[in-house]
């Protein structure tokens, strides 16, 4: 009885909804695009179309029903009852909105965090366009909404369908995201695959100084960047329970970005080498397929999944010139002019996975599925030759000490032992489960997973033409200062038969195998109790370690009998460890390996300390602690509190230490009725991080002992232990408040950010030092200065109705921030640092900016 | 301040005040019920007002004619509604709008406390539980949207039976009438409204609204016959 009256209740409170027209979103399978739509004006999305119905959720009852746990569910969003006929007579119905309005900007509105995902430009704006049209007869729908601030923040959806039958959708959307405002890039030809050095400017042949006359004359410049996303779905209920979907996505991004551009090292080479700061092209398109079929009956469910995704780089490398002469350190006369350098960038690659799964459901509420995959990544780009540089290169000391190399043997595609890259990686996948509920108080679940990534790809570095391993490193500066250190091994030379360089590719991949199993027991009315342990097995190939045991065991507690609220704490342990530890497992891919290499008497520098642990492999304990409390204040409000705290220590002398992470989140939402509602947040995070390394005695490397990989021995020598503790703390607060007035609605918010970043560290000689630093030891200190990032944002906004069709919506966005980076130190001085070219001056101190916008607001 | 000018002030406050109000009063009222309390009357205070109701509704509150509604047993709230709505306008009906102006508030409540406390009607024939009145009565049609009547009105038809246990947002029960032995012409003729969209002026007629607008002219004929024959006595509604 009681049940039936539930149900009947249902029914009638469904029947009850005072909208019958539906402005809210659903989720399926087929979607294409993003989720949220939104964009600076307008961040959630849809809020002009947000505004809660004066009539309630309910002609039933008063107030907001809650979710199991406590939470108060959102007023729906007012929606006329019914819309027009489209035509005199016709079925269909339309409801409509147009905002459409000016925008104008003062203050630093080039500040960059005020335009970094915002495209604001004074002029009109379409604030939203919304039409929905339906046919109630016959279920069918058609829906379009769209948004533009400018020319690359704007975004468009198209649905249609019928309920119950088939569906399409289709978007386009524009999403800027500017990297810096603050940009003075010294080369001609940003945005392109070539940077060439204006004049007068001479390429490898200029000082430091009319470097610095140049850059400092260039214009300010904004680097950034533009996502411009469309898609195509349909998805089609075409027999009983069976649904075939099929979506198509294609995104580009077009523009530039900070990037390197190395002619090896500076900062211990005074008047050598160089760090240039250049900037890159950024014209890239990423197509991803998704199609299947699936039947959900009410005891098997099947599912067949393809997805594609299918990525192409339009500019395959970047060629940069560097104005800077090199020098050999030997001091002999310098034979090589290396100044062309030329970036790899991203090949051209394809995705395909293919998908089953099978459920079954079984007896005591309980599931059985089983799922399967396949995949494969390749790309097979034709690749570049290992330099641009022409003539000679290196450095030539004497007839039996000759470095040089020749540009012509290297730069070209003949250099390569292969043409395209030829690299695949395959994907294999088994995973089943299984979930039953013997009693309404017990549950267990259960699962298996396998999954293996199989690294196909064999590449060696040889050229054919000279017979040498290897490739010629930094575009040719580094063994055009340094002598013999190319970059190359040769077996028939002793000036590099004893050179340890990396000739393979390393085809990292991985076997892991999960196994997991919990339950969930009611231990009464108001309590829930959960256990579950896992056991991950993970075996990765040509890593430190060959086996890697993880357990977990993670316990939950659910209280609803505190008043009316819920507490919910979970406490979670893993302890990780594993077979012996190899600190160098590149021995084969490197040139050690290949015949001929002759071991120096000395032997060789040791790849690195054996203290060293790697954070993803090496031992260790976690422990996690979450405490999550909701509590309902009468019937219209709800305080809501996170506590949560991680702590992960790692077994390890050299390497990641110990990660802290800890903090809060408070909550207060109100809503009395549907005509006002306010809300306040209040959070803080914590997180730290310790990690230890050893400085490369530099005296060692020529002597005996310096093959001696421990902590302690002479390569790497206590003294030079430095450790570091990486901390940072963020704060944020918000206040929203909106209330409806009749005529005048209201809305207003308020958002601080603040996040302060510290690095201390401790060293335990100047031996830890960069050699560049040991001399000012006295003046290092023990910590950086701190860096900040501050923004407040302030936003009110009108919209007042001039009748139930016309109305208008005034508002003014205030965002005021400062920012600090000691990494931007001394560049407002100077673009150029010796050898050294910098680009971005970094984001402004302090900004304050303001927005104000007038918009129509016409019901259709 | 001069004649003209005084009076030229008072035009420029009163005539927009007037104007709002013609505006407010030509407004349609509309009861939201959703927060209305159950109420409390003098029982034998009504009794000396009900005279006049006694002309349609019987001195019992048994209607003397099937076209006008039986108040015997009927819930409390739910006729203090009705008289409210008839006196505010927010319900049309000729006879009982100029009727409810001269009652007051108290009147209102008495009266209704009174009809509450009479014995209901006892139906002149047994229901008949397979018919396909009882079927959508207790059912529903979900096949065109039609959820059950007894999920407000009670599974005997003698209002609801809420779960004092259950912790969400709960309806206001007691201004949903029993519908137990009432006459079925009535019950025809409100079904009839409720369906064609006329009678709109309170929270729970958008509710019924959303009930009857799928519900055909035969279903509502078998709505009526059923839930007039009913037993309505006992009625654990007042």
């Amino acid at each position: 009885m009681r049940k039936l009256l539930v149900t009947s209740l249902a029914i009638a409170i469904a029947a009850a909804f005072v909208g019958t027209r539906a402005w809210a979103d659903s989720s399926d399978s087929a979607r294409v695009g993003d989720i949220q739509y939104g964009n600076a004006l307008d961040p959630s999305g849809w809020a002009p179309l947000a505004w809660p119905d004066p009539r309630g959720f309910s002609w039933l009852h008063a107030g907001m029903m809650r979710t199991p746990s406590g939470v108060l569910y959102p007023y729906p969003p007012q929606s006329d009852d019914k819309g027009s006929p489209l035509y005199k007579d016709s079925d269909w119905v339309y409801s409509g909105f147009l905002q459409l309005g000016y925008i104008h900007q003062g203050g630093d509105t080039g500040a960059e965090f005020f335009r970094q995902y915002a495209g604001w430009e004074d002029g009109i704006a379409l604030g939203l366009f919304a039409l929905h049209a339906d046919n109630p007869k016959t279920g069918q729908y058609v829906e379009f909404r769209g948004s533009r601030l400018s020319g690359d923040d704007q975004y468009y959806r198209l649905r249609a369908g019928q309920y119950g039958s088939y569906k399409i959708e289709a978007f386009y959307r524009d999403i800027p995201h500017d990297v810096t405002t603050n940009a003075y890039p010294l080369w001609n030809g940003i945005g392109s695959t070539n940077l060439t050095l204006p004049a007068p400017l001479v390429p490898g042949g200029s000082t430091p100084a009319e470097v610095a006359a140049v850059a400092n004359a260039r214009p300010r410049q904004t680097i950034g960047l533009t996502r411009r996303r469309e898609g195509l779905s349909f998805e089609d209920n075409f027999y009983r329970d069976w649904t075939g979907y099929v979506s198509i996505v294609n995104e580009k991004r077009t523009g530039d970005r900070l990037w390197g551009g190395p002619m090896y090292l500076n900062y211990i080479l005074q008047d050598n080498g160089g760090a240039l700061e250049t900037v890159r092209p950024i014209d890239f398109t990423t197509t991803d397929v998704s199609m299947g079929l699936r039947d959900v009956g009410t005891v098997w469910q099947f599912q067949l999944n393809y997805t594609g995704s299918f990525f192409r780089n339009h500019k395959d490398e970047l060629d940069y010139q560097s104005p800077f002469a090199l020098t050999n350190v030997v001091g002999v006369p310098q034979v090589a002019n290396i100044y062309q350098g030329q970036f790899s960038l991203e090949p051209d690659n394809d995705y395909h996975n293919l998908r089953a799964e099978l459920s079954r459901s079984l007896k005591w509420n309980g599931q059985f599925s089983l799922a399967a995959a396949w995949g494969t990544m390749r790309q097979n780009d034709p690749l570049l030759p290992p330099v641009t540089c022409t003539g000679t290169g290196g450095i030539f000391i004497s007839p039996s000490a000759d470095y040089t190399f020749n540009c012509a043997d290297w730069n070209t595609s003949a250099a390569l032992s292969q043409q395209t890259a030829n690299a695949r990686i395959d994907t294999g996948m088994l995973d089943a489960k299984i979930t039953l509920h013997p009693s309404p108080k017990l549950g267990w679940h259960a699962g298996l997973r396998w999954y293996r990534e199989d690294n196909k790809t064999n590449y060696l570095a040889f050229n054919p033409l000279t017979g040498q391993y290897g490739y010629i490193a930094e575009n040719g500066s580094q063994g055009s200062i340094i002598p013999g250190q190319i970059g190359i091994f040769d077996p028939r030379n002793p000036l590099y038969a004893s050179y340890v360089t990396q000739v393979r590719a390393i085809p990292f991949g991985y076997t892991d195998a999960v196994f997991d199993t919990g339950i969930d027991w009611r231990v009464s009315e108001n309590n829930t109790f959960n256990v579950t342990y896992s056991f991950d097995r993970d075996q990765p190939k040509y890593r430190e370690r060959k086996l890697v045991n993880e357990q977990r065991i993670k316990l939950s507690w659910v209280d609803r009998a505190l008043g009316k609220g819920t507490l919910r704490l979970d406490y979670e342990f893993a302890y990780r460890n594993g077979g012996p530890y190899n600190y160098d497992p590149y021995a084969p891919f490197y040139s050690i390996a290949l015949p001929g290499f002759v071991t120096p008497p000395l032997g060789n520098v040791a790849f690195t300390t054996d203290a060293m642990r790697k954070y993803d492999l090496g031992n260790r304990i976690e422990h996690k602690l979450h405490a999550t409390l909701i509590y309902p204040i009468g019937d219209t409000a709800t305080i809501s509190a996170i506590a949560y705290a991680t702590r992960d220590d790692y077994s390890a002398a050299i390497g990641r230490q110990a990660t802290r992470n800890r903090g809060f989140d408070l909550s207060w939402d109100w809503q009395p009725s549907p005509l006002t509602s306010m809300s306040a947040n209040l959070g803080c995070a914590d997180s730290s991080l310790d990690f230890s390394n050893v400085a490369d005695n530099e005296d060692a490397t020529g002597a005996p002992g310096r093959d001696d990989p421990s902590l302690g021995g002479p390569l790497f020598p206590l003294a030079n232990q430095w450790q570091s503790l990486d901390h940072e703390r963020d704060y944020n607060a918000g206040l929203t408040l909106r209330h409806d007035f009749g005529r005048v609605r209201a809305d207003f918010s308020y958002t601080y950010t603040y996040a302060l970043g510290r690095i201390d560290y401790l060293f335990a000689s100047p031996g830890a030092l960069p050699i560049t630093q040991q001399p000012f030891v006295d003046g290092v200190g023990n910590a950086f200065p701190d860096n900040h990032y501050h923004i407040n944002t302030l936003q009110l906004g009108f919209d007042i109705a001039f009748s139930r069709m016309i109305g208008m919506r005034v508002f003014d966005l205030f965002e005021t921030g400062s920012f600090a980076d000691w990494h931007y130190a001394g560049l407002q001085d100077n673009l150029v640092i010796d050898h050294r070219i910098y680009t971005d001056l970094g984001p402004q101190p302090h900004y304050s900016a303001n927005l104000i916008g007038v918009m129509l607001n016409v019901k259709l | 301040m001069t004649f003209t000018t005084r009076v030229a002030l008072v035009a420029s406050i009163a005539l927009p005040a007037m104007a709002i109000g013609v505006a407010l009063a030509a407004m349609p009222r509309f009861d939201d019920l959703r927060k209305q309390a159950p109420i409390r009357g003098d029982a034998a205070a009504g009794a000396g007002k009900a005279a006049l109701c006694a002309a349609c509704h019987g001195s019992d509150g048994i209607a003397v004619a099937p076209t006008f509604p039986n108040l015997a047993g009927q819930s409390a709230t739910y006729l203090y509604v009705q008289l409210r709505a008839f006196k505010d306008g927010a319900r049309d009906n000729a006879v009982m709008q100029p009727l409810a102006k001269t009652l007051t508030d108290q009147d209102m409540r008495n009266l209704a406390a009174h009809f509450a406390s009479l014995p209901g009607k006892s139906a002149p024939q047994k229901a008949h539980e397979a018919s396909r009145g009882a079927i959508v009565f207790h059912d529903g049609d979900a096949a065109k949207g039609v959820p059950p009547c007894q999920g407000c009105h009670g599974v005997d038809g003698r209002g609801p039976h809420p779960d004092p246990t259950s912790t969400a947002p709960q309806p206001a029960w007691s201004t949903f009438p029993r519908l137990a032995g009432q006459n079925a012409p009535y019950v025809l003729e409100q079904l009839q409204v409720y369906h064609d969209g006329t009678r709109v002026g309170a929270s729970n007629d958008k509710v019924m609204q959303g009930v009857a607008r799928n519900l055909s002219a035969a279903d509502m004929h078998a709505l009526a016959d059923y839930v007039s024959g009913l037993m309505g006595s006992d009625c654990p509604c007042k």
